[in-house]
C-alpha cells in the first residue's frame, strides 16, 4: 500500500502511516512518499508499535520513500 | 530492529560540493542578510547584533525542526515527548542567563520594582483564555506563530495562509483589547517571583529549574507508557579519514543533517539570553501586531488607542515602535533569511502545496484563532512563555498548561478533520 502525502505536515503524514499500519495488521507493507524532514522522526518510532520495520531512502531533495514492512517478512 | 537510511539522490550532500546551486544560493542570502544587517547598523547600532540573533533563531529553528504546535500536540497525540524536552531544556538554560542579567538589574527584587523588558505579564483569566485559545488554534493550524514563521522561509504555503491568518486574529483583538483590559487584565497582578515570599533570586531560580526538572521526569514516564521508541539508526557509512573528508561530516552535521530538539532548544535558549542582554527578550507577537494594526490603519479601519498596552511589557507592549527598521522587526524578521538559509543548505527548500484543500481553511482558521490568542496573551509561545517562563515570571506557566488544554481539545478536533 502506498501513501503519498507530499504537501502534508505534521501530524498528518503520521496519523496516517499509523491508521494504514493499523488496518492492514501486519498483511502487507506501507510505503510513504513524503516531503517533510520531520516525519524522519516522527514515523519510525510508531513501526515498532505496530509491529513493523523500517527503512528510509532518500529519493530527492526534498523527498525521501519510508518503508514500513511487517515484522514477520515482507 | 532493522532501520537504515539509504542515499540515492545523484547529489550526494558533501562538502566539495558547496558551488551547488542551492549552496550558491543559500550563501547569496547570507551575504545580502549581512549587508541589511549592515545597512540598518547605520540607523541604530543596536538593529545590527538584533537581527543577526533573529538569523541565528531562523537557523535553528530549521536546523532542530523545532515546533512548540508539536511539543504539546505530540504528548496527547502519540504520547512523544520529543519536542517537549528540548523545549524544557531551552527553558532551563534560559533561566539562568535570564536571572543573571536581572540581577544586574534589580539588585533586590523585594523592593518592588520589575526589571525592565522582561517578559513578566499579568497572571489571571486572561491568561488562561489566551493560552486555551492559542493552544487549540496552533494544533488546528499546524504549527504556532514563530513554526509557521520559520516554516514560510522552508516553502510551505499552508504557514503563509496561517501567518495571514495570525495577522486577521490579531487585528480582531486589537479591535477589542480595551474590553478585555478593562474586564479582566487591568485587575490581574504581575507575578514576579523573586519578588515574593522572600523568595530572591536563589529561590526562584531553583523553584522554576525543579519545576522544569520535575516536568521533564514526568514527560519521560508518559513517553515510556505509550512504548515509543526510535529504532536504533544505521547510517551510511561516512569516510572519516583524511582532512577533506572529515571537513564533510562536520558539514554534514552542521548543515544537512537534522539536530536534536535538546540541542536546538539550548542554542534557542542561549541565543533569548543574548537577546534580553542586547535590549530585550526574544518575541514575534509585537513585530505582527505592529503590522496588523499598520494594514488596519491603511484601510481605514484603525483599532482604538490600547489601553495600559505600553506598561504592559512583553512583546505586544512594543507593538507601538514606529518606522520600518524597529527593534521587533530585526528579532522577528531576522527568522525568515536565517530559516531559508538552513533549508537551503540542507536541501529541504521546496514550494509545497497542500493536497488537501481542507489544509488552507484549517491553516486560515487555525491563524486567526491563535493571532487572537497571542493578542491577549500579550505574546506566543515564543513572548509569553519561553521568554517568559525565563523571566521568572508566574504568568509564563499558567499560559503552559492552558496551552497544554488547549492543544488536548485541538487533538480531539484534528482526529475528526484528518
Amino acid at each position: 500500500m502506498e501513501l503519498d502525502v507530499r504537501g502534508e505536515i505534521c501530524p498528518y503524514p503520521m496519523m496516517k502511516a499509523v491508521e494504514a499500519m493499523k488496518k492492514l495488521n501486519g498483511t502487507d507493507s506501507v510505503v510513504v512518499i513524503t516531503d517533510h524532514a520531520p516525519c524522519l522522526e516522527t514515523i519510525p518510532p510508531q513501526a515498532g508499535r505496530y509491529g513493523y520495520i523500517c527503512e528510509i531512502e532518500e529519493t530527492g531533495s526534498p523527498e525521501w520513500k519510508i518503508s514500513l514492512i511487517p515484522e514477520g517478512g515482507r | 530492529m532493522a532501520y537504515k537510511i539509504e542515499t540515492n539522490t545523484n547529489q550526494p550532500a558533501n562538502m566539495p560540493g558547496l558551488l551547488r546551486t542551492h549552496n550558491l544560493a543559500a550563501i547569496c542570502v547570507l551575504l545580502a542578510s549581512l549587508s541589511l544587517a549592515l545597512v540598518m547598523s547605520g540607523m541604530e547600532s543596536i538593529l545590527a547584533p538584533l537581527w543577526l540573533l533573529g538569523m541565528t533563531a531562523g537557523f535553528t529553528l530549521q536546523r532542530s525542526r523545532f515546533c512548540f504546535a508539536s511539543a504539546f500536540r505530540d504528548l496527547f497525540l502519540f504520547g512523544s515527548s520529543r519536542m517537549l524536552k528540548g523545549i524544557l531544556v531551552g527553558l532551563a538554560v534560559a533561566t539562568i542567563g535570564f536571572s543573571i542579567n536581572m540581577y544586574g538589574m534589580i539588585l533586590d527584587p523585594k523592593f518592588g520594582a520589575l526589571p525592565p523588558q522582561a517578559n513578566i505579564l499579568p497572571f489571571g483569566i486572561s491568561t488562561v483564555i489566551a493560552g486555551v485559545i492559542f493552544g487549540f488554534g496552533m494544533v488546528i493550524s499546524g504549527g504556532c506563530v514563530s513554526g509557521s514563521l520559520y516554516r514560510m522561509a522552508e516553502g510551505y504555503i499552508s504557514s503563509w495562509v496561517s501567518i495571514g491568518g495570525v495577522l486577521i486574529g490579531l487585528g480582531l483583538l486589537s479591535q477589542n483589547w480595551n474590553w478585555w483590559w478593562s474586564t479582566f487584565i487591568s485587575n490581574e497582578p504581575k507575578i514576579w517571583l523573586p519578588s515574593k515570599l522572600n523568595l530572591g533570586y536563589g529561590g526562584s531560580v531553583l523553584i522554576t529549574l525543579t519545576i522544569i526538572i520535575s516536568v521533564f521526569l514526568i514527560v519521560l514516564w508518559w513517553e515510556s507508557r505509550a512504548g515509543l521508541s526510535m529504532p536504533s539508526i544505521k547510517r551510511k557509512e561516512e569516510p572519516d579519514d583524511t582532512f577533506n573528508e572529515k571537513l564533510g561530516v562536520l558539514w554534514n552535521t552542521i548543515f544537512v543533517r537534522g539536530w536534536s530538539p535538546i540541542l536546538g532548544g539550548a542554542i534557542l535558549g542561549g541565543i533569548g539570553i543574548f537577546m534580553y542582554m542586547t535590549h530585550m527578550p526574544w518575541g514575534v507577537t509585537g513585530e505582527l501586531s505592529r503590522w496588523s494594526n499598520n494594514i488596519m490603519t491603511f484601510m481605514n479601519i484603525a483599532p482604538p488607542d490600547a489601553l495600559g498596552l505600553s506598561d504592559l511589557g512583553g512583546c505586544a507592549g512594543r507593538a507601538g515602535e514606529t518606522g520600518f527598521f524597529t527593534h521587533t522587526f530585526a528579532v522577528t524578521v531576522g527568522v525568515l533569511p536565517g530559516s531559508l538559509i538552513a533549508a537551503l543548505f540542507s536541501r529541504e527548500f521546496k514550494l509545497r502545496f497542500p493536497q488537501n484543500r481542507k489544509r488552507y481553511i484549517q491553516a486560515l482558521g487555525g491563524g486567526v484563532i491563535m493571532g487572537y490568542g497571542a493578542g491577549l496573551g500579550i505574546g506566543c509561545t515564543v513572548g509569553a512563555f519561553f521568554s517568559s517562563v525565563p523571566s521568572l515570571s508566574l504568568s509564563g506557566w499558567l499560559f503552559a498548561i492552558s496551552l497544554a488544554f488547549g492543544a488536548f481539545v485541538g487533538v480531539q478536533a484534528i482526529k475528526r478533520i484528518s
